[in-house]
């Protein structure tokens, strides 16, 4: 088992001098939300690959422009989104793949379910999931960046290149369209 | 529980994160990979200057015995297997008098080698159920060219272990030329150069990662 990662704020001062086993501690705990915000914007997993891989690589050469002290996932969040959206511009007809709502957690080897998971009917996750699917791009992407992956305000803001303040109102917005199509007004 | 709650208490499936291998470049590649760069610029200026190529050729790029040429608009190509065309089947011993540091998958058998026009020996084999075409090609030639639609492909650099430089082609659809062939549709490719060969993969759906762990994965004939 690894050890708790050194100080990010030393991890990235040495990376800065060209430490590039620094640099690989330093982005390691990050690589996996990093995955995970490419896929949710090209919705593909080989072009979610590739646009996390390069945008490392592109972190790693433009680390000269990081200011050490400030959290590290925001501002890594914003250049592999980055280059998620240019793979997505350029994918074209590539094969795009709706969200799944995870069938067993105990089968994934992930933590147990929350106690509100734990209340949702498998069914109705679905139900909840599929009407996400069917919001627009903006959306989606919003919805999912802060209550899929639990980024926070900045992160999302950083993620989807926008303002924070756009991200509430986008957020709102948003929920405000799937309470329509997930909670029918009766 | 209102929406938000139920929002965040989803699990979703999400796929596998692959295992990134960073392979960060020193700083002294760097410079070498900028000294490329400004051949490069250095010879698109000179195509530019030639009037018949204005307008066409948007730049292009050199690596070992491949041109690659981004053009505005690309030429009628047919969708062929990436079988067709590869030339008749030669010996391991014979593929060697052409290609000096042949490489190979690992598999035994290997599969079949084959002499395609322009001095290349190419082969296909079976990569996780999908077929992959590597063709080896002896540097510096110029013995084929691809055309990328400006807008559409990208042309990344790539680190390949044991490479002089590697460049990865992706994104929509591009064309190859091999010599004495009708050109036709490829798809990803990963492009490299060592010991005065340049190797070429390509694959369908064939990610980067993927690719550059298969080309590391290749042992010499």
């Amino acid at each position: 088992m690894e050890g708790r990662p050194q100080n990010e704020r030393e991890l990235a001062l040495r990376a800065q001098r060209g430490d590039a086993r620094a640099y690989e501690e330093l982005v390691r705990p990050h690589q996996e939300i990093a995955f995970r915000v490419a896929y949710v914007i090209t919705r593909n997993a080989a072009d979610a690959e590739d646009a996390t891989q390069d945008g490392l690589v592109k972190a790693w050469r433009a680390l000269g422009r990081f200011r050490a002290g400030e959290p590290m996932r925001p501002w890594l969040l914003q250049i592999v989104a980055n280059e998620a959206r240019n793979r997505r511009r350029s994918a074209g007809r590539r094969e795009h793949l709706a969200l799944r709502v995870l069938a067993s957690s105990a089968s994934s080897g992930e933590a147990a379910p929350s106690p509100e998971e734990a209340t949702l009917d498998v069914d109705e996750r679905a139900r909840l999931l599929g009407a996400l699917e069917q919001l627009s791009r903006e959306a989606r992407e919003v919805l999912a960046c802060r209550y899929l992956l639990q980024l926070s305000e900045e992160e999302t803001a950083a993620a989807l290149d926008v303002a924070r303040g756009t991200v509430k109102s986008r957020s709102a917005r948003a929920l405000e369209r799937l309470r329509e199509t997930y909670e029918p007004r009766d | 529980m209102n929406l938000e709650t139920e929002l965040r208490a989803l699990r979703v499936d999400w796929p596998e994160t692959p295992r990134f291998e960073l392979a960060l470049a020193p700083r002294r590649r760097r410079r070498r990979w900028a000294l490329a760069v400004a051949i490069a610029v250095a010879a698109v200026a000179a195509a530019l200057a030639v009037p018949e190529s204005r307008g066409a050729i948007l730049r292009f790029f050199h690596l070992g015995g491949v041109t690659i040429q981004v053009v505005d608009t690309l030429p009628h190509a047919d969708e062929r297997p990436l079988t067709a065309g590869l030339g008749p089947v030669i010996s391991t011993k014979s593929a060697e008098r052409v290609i000096h540091a042949l490489l190979l998958p690992p598999i035994d058998p290997p599969p079949p080698l084959h002499y395609t026009p322009g001095n290349i020996v190419s082969l296909v084999f079976e990569h996780r159920g999908r077929p992959v075409l590597l063709s080896e090609l002896p540097g510096g030639g110029g013995m084929y060219l691809k055309k990328l639609a400006s807008g559409g492909s990208h042309v990344d650099r790539a680190a390949v272990a044991g490479a002089d430089q590697a460049l990865w082609i992706s994104g929509s659809r591009h064309l190859i030329f091999f010599a004495g062939q009708s050109p036709r549709l490829a798809g990803n490719v990963l492009l490299w150069e060592a010991n005065g060969v340049t190797y070429r993969l390509e694959g369908p759906n064939l990610s980067k990662v993927e690719a550059i762990s298969l080309a590391e994965s290749l042992r010499r004939g």
